[in-house]
């Protein structure tokens, strides 16, 4: 099986980590959002009946 | 030199440069970080829902400490699937079927998972090795089964996704072979291979989604086990 000729491993090795490392997240940070992130709280809204007779 | 079916899996290399470089290199130019003005499009719309829901489904029921994991692994979700699904056109090399880049990837983030958790909570992490209410007879046995699987998680992770992708293409290409092959022969069972053949490819290209999903989603898994 060629993968498992061991003569390219070593730049295999450091050029998909140096495309991982230097090229994907600034693309991936690149990308911003509007509104921060926030967690659930534990409170539910409070709702009030619906007063409109149907 | 024997060619066989296997000569597809080959590193390419063309007058001495190895083209795995442009297998590597050249997927981002479908990522763009941003248009000459800060204007944006469908495409770059589309990126921007699939990391934000991406990054939010994968991250929602943890910690705050494993939400500092969040860039690189939806950088290495992004990584692998771009890699598998451009694979999946005809006759390019998929880099993810060589089993040095896939080890190159689990080996290393796995053992920073594992040194994340010794660090932070070394006892806790050490307690991972034996599971909750076992019989005392049986506890130096479990002791010994959950080391290994706890060292085999890396062999696992690489050759997983390396043998995924190579059976895949392997199965491509001896479809497509014998189809071709029986064209002229007997139309109709080239037409019943051609069939298969799509079904084979579609299948190939939900195989090359999940197995980045799956790569991704086990190593956050070890890592919020682990902090």
């Amino acid at each position: 099986m060629p993968q498992l000729n061991p003569a390219p491993w070593f730049y295999i090795l450091i050029f998909s980590w140096l495309v991982f490392i230097l090229i994907i997240p600034h693309k991936v940070v690149a990308h911003t959002y509007p509104n921060p992130p926030t967690s659930k709280t534990t409170e539910s809204p409070k709702t009030e009946s619906w007063s409109w007779p149907w | 030199m024997m060619v066989n079916s296997f000569s597809q899996f080959e590193s390419p290399v063309f007058l001495t440069i190895p083209l795995i470089l442009l297998a590597l290199i050249l997927p981002w130019a479908f990522y763009p970080s941003r248009l000459h003005d800060d204007s944006s499009n469908r495409t770059l719309t589309l990126q921007n829902w699939f990391i934000g829901r991406f990054a939010k489904q994968l991250l929602a029921s943890s910690t705050p400490k494993v939400h500092l994991w969040a860039t690189l692994l939806v950088s290495l979700m992004l990584y692998i699937i771009s890699l598998n699904l451009l694979g999946m056109l005809p006759y390019t090399f998929t880099p993810t079927t060589q089993l040095s880049m896939n080890m190159g990837l689990a080996v290393p983030l796995w053992l920073a998972t594992v040194l994340v958790g010794f660090r932070n909570q070394p006892t806790l992490s050490l307690a991972h090795l034996l599971p909750e209410g076992t019989p005392t007879l049986l506890v130096p046995l479990l002791i010994i089964i959950e080391t290994i699987s706890l060292l085999i998680r890396p062999f696992a992770l690489g050759v997983r996704l390396t043998a995924n992708l190579t059976a895949g293409h392997l199965l491509i290409q001896l479809i497509a072979t014998a189809s071709l092959a029986f064209m002229w022969i007997m139309p109709a069972i080239a037409t019943l291979t051609s069939i298969l053949l799509l079904l084979l490819t579609l299948l190939e290209i939900a195989v090359a989604m999940i197995q980045a999903y799956v790569f991704v989603l086990l190593l956050s898994l070890y890592l919020q086990e682990n902090s």
